[in-house]
């Protein structure tokens, strides 16, 4: 088991430091913006300034998440993030394009690699542990989760792993010439950590989480993630029907048709009308989830069921299906 | 000499992204490096290209870099001393 | 539990496949040369591999498809490394690769379209994401399922075959395809020129004068098998990978901390994992890019476990250029070959030692005795350190 000791979001929804936001949560409006907070408060100037949203995000919401907690020092920082530092790619980017003579300044090359939001985080915290950046486009952030599993199973007890995408206007034309119009597309950034001992009399825990890249079918998925859940959880059985509501997103409309089949009865909500378009909007879902399970008045979506487990349907990429289980932990 | 050295505080706030320093925060004689603006060897280059960019002045060795950008004084000093 | 390689494949600028590769190694001969086959406005030296994007299509008999320099590259050494496995629902297998560039190479095209007004191509757009790149490799292969991408610039192959081994480890797979791939762009060329790290000249590794790197692309799989995979597929193993290690330096954005720290971290902490001592460390591929920074910040972690042991080192990059992300995957092979054939490769360029810390690198190629342990090492930018140990059965 894998307990949640803290979860941190920037969105373009009030998420940060705002437990319970899924009470009052609505709909994304089309000129909807980045909620962000005042950065001074979480990052010197001297770092801050050369620091990109993707980088002012990450960083943010890691240094909120263990002021949530006692921990100083992560045993290892895990990130997942899809397109990366877009802003300073396209910043170097039209430099080598428009410099012909001349010197070309360096600021924006050393910022755009993908593992400079890791990299700074160990920086900012001083930590020289285990260190990774996963990049499978959608699947990142629970690949990222994987990971941190797998440190935690290794012998590690605290691990610090989120994801992030950053929106720049380019993105727009592109998904509109690809053929995607009226996408609403965002920025956004969550982190957790996730620990094997339950120091927080934390509430929630993620039970599994999986990828299935060039999928064959969903519910082959879902059969096999169900079956692989059940020994690590100790439990007898797992199966739909110990779901008490499931979060998806696909951009497929006989994808929405298939889970409307698959989980025929069920509470089916799309979560990209709230976190909005970007690659590693599954982090969302995934503090969306806890923030639901631990809210206890449970009044998300108009929904009154008491809420006790929670799975997360990843569908942004059709040939990729990431899933991620969350319970509510016995008392 | 004071204009030069006014347009520098200008230039490297801008070409370092110095959003909360104002030209008067800058002393004439202060170690640029090491001292209270935390600047690094990535803002050394910066300054690099800020010299090739404003003035046409080319430091092709990263390392004399260190004694140029000592100070506002010794950048204006490069700036204005004949070169070989 | 024992983790075997039993897959190899490279392709770079001393060769397109793992024969091609060793015998360069062995002939001392560089790849670093101009740039002949691809447009670049820059006339720099680097280390490209010796085919044009057709002929590489041509080669892999592909479709026309949206394929980037960075995928075709990845599809050669993955096939090549894969060869005769098949798929089978009894052994869990998945695809790791690594890629900082991912589609950068066809991006940059499309980008320089959008800013000078003209008509775009969306396809050059549409493979930029690193993922994408091991989508392409897994979907020539037929694998699905578990598809990873990793980017933490220069360690991220080095972290893929970590990663496939602590999966297989921890029982979540029994064989990886893992490895990386980077090819040459304008963006990372222009990078590192404005970070004034490159060397117009052939680069020099853990030589005092050393000016920078010379970039170059090129990509290599391995694959990793366990006990109970290896029964069912029959292949026969090249060594086992014993130790690994991954560790921040948290010092600097860019440069590596002039202690050695986070480099000594991951060297010290491998050996730790494989159960060894220093004093049984046969040869060190070292990551030495030729550049002030990294091979002053690695010689001193070398002499910070080593003490007056130091064993027979040598950075390939002198042939090779440094492949970015693939350089942990190129360089494990070039290890195991160093392990399977006794035998040393030599560190190019060299003439005098780092004044500070006086290392000698292996200059000559040499037949040796036994290469029982290589500890190959590959550190990032960012400070991103790792450190394998591929060790012989």
């Amino acid at each position: 088991m894998y307990f949640i000791q803290a979860a941190s979001t920037i969105s373009h929804q009030p998420t940060f430091k705002n437990k319970s936001f899924s009470e009052n949560i609505s709909t994304l409006n089309t000129a909807s913006e980045l909620l962000s907070p005042d950065y001074k408060k979480y990052i010197t100037p001297v770092m801050l300034r050369r620091m990109s949203k993707i980088l002012r995000m990450s960083v943010a919401c890691s240094v909120d998440c263990l002021e949530q907690t006692d921990i100083k020092s992560p045993d290892a920082i895990v990130v997942g993030t899809g397109l990366g530092c877009l802003d300073d790619t396209e910043k170097f980017l039209n430099n080598i394009i428009s410099i012909k003579e001349g010197l070309i300044p360096p600021t924006s090359f050393i910022q755009s690699t993908h593992n400079t939001i890791a990299g700074q985080i160990s920086l900012i915290l001083q930590n020289h542990n285990y260190n990774m950046t996963h990049t499978q486009n959608t699947l990142s952030f629970e690949h990222a989760l994987q990971d941190a599993f797998l440190c935690l199973d290794e012998g590690g007890e605290n691990v610090l792993v989120g994801a992030a995408d950053e929106h720049i206007e380019i993105l727009d034309d592109i998904a509109e010439e690809i053929g995607y119009k009226n996408m609403q597309l965002t920025s956004g950034a969550s982190f957790f950590i996730v620990s094997t001992k339950n120091n927080k009399n934390s509430k929630i825990c993620v039970l599994n989480a999986a990828s299935y890249g060039l999928f064959n079918s969903f519910s082959e998925s879902l059969e096999d993630f169900f079956s692989a859940s059940i020994p690590l959880l100790g439990k007898s059985k797992i199966d739909l029907g110990t779901i008490d509501l499931i979060l998806f997103s696909t951009l497929q409309e006989k994808t929405k048709n298939e889970i409307a089949d698959l989980f025929k009865g069920k509470s089916i909500v799309d979560y990209e009308k709230y976190s909005g378009t970007y690659f590693t909007n599954s982090a969302f879902a995934l503090h969306l989830a806890i923030d639901i399970l631990e809210s206890g008045k449970n009044n998300f979506n108009g929904m009154t069921i008491d809420m006790k487990r929670i799975l997360i349907c990843n569908n942004l990429n059709s040939q990729n299906m990431g899933l991620i289980l969350v319970e509510k932990v016995e008392a | 000499m004071t204009s030069l050295k006014e347009d520098l505080k200008k230039q490297i706030i801008e070409q370092l992204n110095l959003e909360d320093v104002q030209v008067s925060d800058i002393q004439d004689d202060a170690p640029l490096f090491g001292g209270g603006l935390g600047l690094d060897s990535i803002d050394a280059l910066e300054l690099i290209v800020l010299l090739e960019k404003h003035y046409g002045i080319k430091i092709t060795n990263p390392e004399k870099g260190k004694d140029v950008f000592y100070s506002i004084n010794s950048m204006a000093e490069y700036i204005t001393s004949p070169k070989g | 539990m024992k983790i075997y390689i039993t897959g190899l494949g490279v392709i770079s600028a001393i060769g397109t496949n793992v024969e091609e590769n060793y015998q360069s190694l062995q002939e001392e001969k560089t790849g670093i040369e101009k740039i002949k086959f691809l447009s670049f406005d820059s006339v720099v030296l680097a280390g490209e591999v010796k085919l044009s994007n057709d002929a590489l299509i041509e080669k892999m008999s592909l479709k026309n498809g949206f394929y980037s320099r960075t995928s075709l590259l990845g599809i050669v050494a993955a096939k090549e490394s894969w060869g005769k496995n098949s798929l089978n629902q009894s052994i869990r297998t998945g695809i790791i690769s690594a890629t900082s560039v991912g589609g950068m190479d066809k991006s940059e095209k499309y980008y320089r379209q959008v800013l000078q007004k003209e008509t775009t191509d969306i396809s050059f757009i549409l493979t930029h994401d690193s993922g994408n790149t091991t989508e392409k490799i897994a979907k020539e292969l037929g694998i699905n399922g578990y598809i990873n991408t990793l980017s933490t610039a220069c360690s991220s192959s080095a972290n893929a075959i970590m990663l496939a081994a602590r999966l297989i480890e921890q029982n979540k797979l029994d064989r990886v395809l893992v490895g990386g791939a980077d090819a040459l762009t304008q963006f990372t060329i222009k990078g590192f020129h404005s970070l004034m790290i490159y060397d117009n000249e052939w680069c020099r590794p853990f030589d005092e004068n050393r000016k920078g790197l010379n970039v170059g692309e090129g990509a290599a799989f391995l694959v990793l098998e366990n006990e109970k995979s290896i029964e069912k597929t029959g292949n026969k193993p090249y060594c086992i990978i014993s130790g690994w290690h991954n560790a921040a330096d948290a010092f600097h954005q860019t440069a590596s901390s002039p202690d050695g720290k986070g480099a000594t971290l991951a060297m010290q902490d491998a050996m730790k994992k494989a159960k060894i001592n220093p004093n049984e460390i046969s040869y060190i591929n070292a990551h030495g890019t030729g550049t002030k920074n990294n091979d002053l910040s690695e010689s001193v972690a070398i002499k910070n476990i080593f003490k007056q042991n130091i064993p027979p080192f040598s950075s390939t990059k002198s042939f090779t250029g440094h492949t970015l992300a693939a350089a942990g995957a190129i360089e494990a092979v070039f290890s195991i070959l160093a392990m399977n054939n006794n035998i040393l490769f030599p560190n190019l360029n060299f003439s005098q030692s780092i004044s500070e810390t006086e290392l000698l690198p292996q200059t000559k190629l040499q037949q040796v005795e036994n290469v029982k342990n290589v500890l190959s090492n590959s550190f990032g930018f960012g400070g991103n350190n790792t450190s394998l140990i591929f060790s012989k059965i």
